[in-house]
């Protein structure tokens, strides 16, 4: 089960197929370095939405194999952020990025970097589950084809480690090639993080994914990310504060884009050195 | 401050880093979206070009303004023709705007969704057939009604004009009922579908709040619809009015034989004449030099007309105004006087419209049973099984000539449609200055005139390219004629499709291309399958743009590089001499069948959509 500990399964296994194109596609895979100890260090990060200051000088770590919870009221620029750590934001015009941030020891904001590489290892689960219109199996495939993966036997075997990981695979292991619209919600939302597995990510990136779901389907991807930090470090944003108390390593706390503090989260929970993060974290418990 | 522009310059260098696969698909996408542009351009300019000759040999002024067309004598007037291609849209406007703004109030706000009737009976058949009927769901239908009659050939409306329009008419006239008067009736009933779905638009687009702030003042349903949102949809409905002033001036089919073709000042409301359109059609087929430039000019004329029409919708004001709904909105007291009127104009005007919904349902239900009653009977085997000569028409030729030609054109148009589909709506910044240049001309070549696309594919395809009567130039034309179409259908269905989709993707690291193409294109394949349907509708019902570049003759060889009669263009030549009525009737038959075919095949996409969100 330690298939993220060597890199990029998905990767290795393209330049088995042994074909040119996926070998040259791949050196630049490999461009990303995991030893050392924190996965994502962020540097004086200012963000800004044309004139609008959506992020203000922000520095923090996410340690490797620990779940970081990010917190915060709403608007504070929680999204904003994590969507920064994959550069989804590229996909927002006329927002604009300074500052430093180091993934597997590179500036992804480097002229240069390829975003596919980068999107590879830092997977993304959103809020709301999002499959594709398509079967199980075809979703998961998704990822994998993308980096040129063809043969089936390989895509097979992906899929079907991808849905063992994502405590899934006894679930769906008869439905492969039904739609994955069919699913329930928390079972969509499952397959979009088995989904995001597929392509071997280092680092998985979460907002708010349990925000929309049921509070088993909700326990059900708690236990999964205990199970899964073994393997992979996880980031993720959360308005529930016992379940960032529950299952997160470190937590950070957000104001109005700026990152008032950030401790391992029985320190920030218990003894919060910010009045603003207690008053936060109190009022939320009630 | 200097620091933060130096960064900002590396940030966008720091993204231009675009992979070369990448590149050219934007490139490909761009250039697809431009084509509209192109064709405008094109069609203006090889438009301009053949009336060149024209207008050095008569004179600019002497032909806009001269009141004589003879051929024959070299004298080229077309001034009578313009008053009545003018007066002609006057009136359908009138008629045709009118009945179809409220018809378009009525089914805003009155029509009701089921029929509620009681029986009380115990006869089990009635019984069920009430129950049945109450199902039927209304606003559908009536949603049906405007898109048939949107959908109908403009010959087949020919024919129910000559055939029905003249004969209704001429009991108030000395001289048969054609004219003026029958060629109003006609393009009115033509541009209701248009008149009535926008103007419906607008009404639906109408904030809530003016209906229901106007209620709660104390008007009745009437005076707050009649008075606050009505004139809140003012712009709305003034664009669907001057857009049906663009699609009566530009009509040429339809009027053919019921405007008496005499090209003189009109002298009362059945005095005969002759259009700007249909001066075209009647004369193209056989003039040579000047006579042919001057028709080419007549086109010119047209088209500028048509042009002016269509990008004076940009001049209209977008918001929604109305002083008494501004009031409305505010609570302003003075509103209040206004309203405590009785509203006997309004609670009038609202069961006028009524009649004008039925008035619309009874039109469709007329043409239909005119061409099935008068038309099943010709459809004789001899026609549908026969062999075609040059002396008779049959079936087997035109239909194979029009599948050719939807293949073609349909091969052609959507990729290209799609292309620039997917530029305007996945890579054009929303509300840039280029989408909007691209969407104006894209809205210019919609309005064009289908006896201008005819003009124009004669000139490039047939002459210019020496296609001569084709297929294929009839395919390259009618790709300039359905590609608005093919481009709008596709942008709403690619817009409907939810980014989540599309992040999902490229949050797994797949391209932009790769996105568009497995995720965006599958999720949004029922909007193009319409867009596919709509467009064959329009090939299988379009005339005007084929006579010219595809020709008349009753046989086709096969072969896509020579000449053959679509299904429309078919039943055109039968009638218009009158030799071949039987075939005439039977081929509308044909097409109003088609017509409702595909009408409901796009019903069950659409309901097949809607039902999966
Ligand atoms: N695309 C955008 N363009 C302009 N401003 C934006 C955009 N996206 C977010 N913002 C603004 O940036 C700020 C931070 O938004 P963000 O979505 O990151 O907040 P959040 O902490 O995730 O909030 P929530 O808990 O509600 O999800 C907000 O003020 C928001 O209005
Ligand atoms: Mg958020």
């Amino acid at each position: 089960m330690n298939i993220f500990k060597k890199r990029a399964p998905a990767a290795e296994q393209a330049a088995e197929e042994g074909s040119k194109t996926n070998e040259k596609k791949h050196a630049t895979l490999d461009i990303f370095d995991f030893s050392g100890e924190n996965a994502i260090t962020v540097k004086d990060v200012d963000l800004y939405y044309g004139e609008f200051q959506a992020l203000k000088n922000i520095n923090m770590a996410m340690p490797k194999y620990q779940i970081t919870a990010m917190i915060g009221p709403s608007g504070c620029g929680k999204s904003t952020l994590i969507k920064t750590l994959n550069r989804m934001n590229d996909l927002v015009e006329g927002c604009r990025v300074e500052g430093e941030i180091t993934i597997g020891g590179l500036n992804i904001y480097d002229k240069g970097v390829d975003l596919s590489a980068l999107r590879k290892n830092v997977g993304m689960v959103f809020q709301k589950p999002n499959p594709f219109p398509m079967s199980v199996y075809d979703n998961i495939a998704y990822g994998p084809r993308t980096f040129g993966i063809k043969k089936k036997s390989t895509l097979d075997e992906i899929v079907e480690r991808s849905l063992k990981q994502a405590a899934m695979w006894d679930e769906l292991k008869d439905r492969l090639n039904k739609s994955a619209l069919g699913l329930s919600g928390g079972q969509q939302q499952r397959l979009c993080i088995a989904r995001a597995l597929a392509v071997g990510p280092q680092i998985l990136l979460m907002d708010e994914p349990t925000s929309a779901l049921d509070p088993i389907s909700t326990g059900k991807i708690e236990e999964l990310c205990e199970e899964l930090k073994k393997d992979v470090t996880i980031v993720m944003v959360t308005h529930n504060m016992q379940q960032a108390a529950r299952i997160s390593d470190k937590t950070a706390f957000f104001l109005l884009g700026e990152m008032i503090e950030m401790g391992d989260t029985e320190q920030i929970f218990s003894a919060p050195t910010h009045p603003e993060t207690e008053r936060y974290i109190t009022g939320r418990f009630g | 401050m200097e620091k933060a522009l130096s960064e900002e310059k590396t940030a966008s260098r720091k993204r231009a880093k675009v992979k070369p696969s990448e590149l050219f698909a934007k490139i490909l996408f761009i250039v697809c979206a431009c084509l509209s542009i192109v064709a405008v351009f094109g069609i203006i300019g090889y438009i301009l070009y053949g009336s060149i000759p024209a207008f050095r040999e008569i004179g600019f002024f002497r032909f806009l303004f001269g009141t004589t067309w003879q051929p024959t004598h070299d004298r080229f007037g077309i001034l009578p023709m313009l008053v009545n291609s003018l007066i002609v849209t006057l009136g359908a406007i009138i008629i045709g705007g009118t009945v179809g703004v409220f018809t378009a109030i009525f089914l805003a706000f009155w029509c009701p969704d089921k029929f509620h009737f009681q029986y009380k009976g115990k006869n089990e058949f009635l019984k069920k057939l009430i129950a049945g009927i109450n199902k039927i769901n209304l606003r559908t239908i009536f949603d049906q009604i405007i898109k048939v009659l949107a959908g109908i050939p403009s010959i087949v409306y020919g024919l129910f004009g000559m055939e029905v329009l003249v004969s209704l008419f001429s009991g108030g006239s000395p001289i048969g009922g054609k004219g003026i008067l029958t060629c109003s009736v006609l393009l009115a009933i033509m541009i209701l579908p248009t008149v009535t779905s926008l103007s419906k638009n607008a009404l639906d687009a109408v904030p809530e709040q003016y209906f229901e702030g106007a209620l709660a003042m104390g008007n009745t349903k009437a005076q707050a619809v009649f008075r606050v949102v009505v004139p809140a949809a003012r712009s709305g409905i003034i664009s669907a009015l001057i857009l049906g002033v663009g699609r009566a001036v530009g009509e040429a089919m339809a009027v053919i034989w019921v405007s008496g073709n005499r090209a003189l000042f009109p002298t009362g409301l059945f005095s005969y004449i002759r259009t700007l359109t249909t001066n075209i059609v009647m004369e193209m087929g056989y003039a040579t030099n000047i006579h042919r430039s001057a028709l080419i000019a007549t086109g010119l004329v047209l088209l500028v007309l048509v042009l002016i029409i269509t990008l004076s919708l940009n001049l209209v004001p977008k918001e929604f105004k109305g002083k008494r709904g501004d009031k409305v909105l505010n609570g302003d007291a003075s509103a209040t006087y206004v309203f405590r009127k009785k509203g006997t104009v309004c609670n009038v005007c609202a069961i006028f419209g009524m009649v004008c919904a039925g008035l619309v349902a009874v039109i469709l239900l007329a043409i239909i049973l005119y061409i099935l009653i008068s038309g099943v009977g010709c459809l004789t085997s001899a026609f549908l099984f026969g062999e075609a000569s040059v002396n008779t028409p049959t079936l087997g030729p035109a239909l194979l000539a029009t599948l050719e030609l939807i293949g073609i054109t349909l091969l052609i148009a959507l990729p290209v449609g799609i292309c620039a589909a997917i530029y305007l709506n996945e890579y054009a910044k929303k509300g840039s200055k280029i989408v909007k240049v691209i969407r104006t001309f894209i809205d210019a070549l919609s309005g064009v005139p289908s006896i201008v696309f005819g003009l124009f594919g004669n000139i490039l395809f047939v002459t210019a390219l020496g296609l001569g009567f084709s297929v294929w130039g009839g395919a390259f034309t009618m790709v300039l004629v359905v590609l608005p179409t093919v481009i709008r259908s596709t942008e709403e269905a690619l817009f409907a499709v939810p980014m989540p989709l599309r992040e999902a993707s490229y949050g797994l690291g797949a391209s932009k291309v790769r996105t568009i193409f497995k995720i965006v294109l599958p999720s949004a394949f029922p909007g193009i399958a319409t867009a596919a349907i709509l467009s064959i509708g329009r090939i299988i019902g379009e005339s005007a743009a084929l006579i010219f570049t595809m020709g008349t003759a009753f046989n086709f060889s096969g072969n896509p590089g020579g000449a053959g009669s679509s299904l429309a263009v078919l039943l055109y030549s039968c009638a218009n001499e009158g030799l071949h009525m039987n075939e005439a009737y039977a081929l509308a038959v044909i097409l109003l069948l088609l017509t409702l075919i595909l009408n409901l095949i796009v019903y069950f996409i659409q309901r097949h959509v809607k039902k999966k969100r």
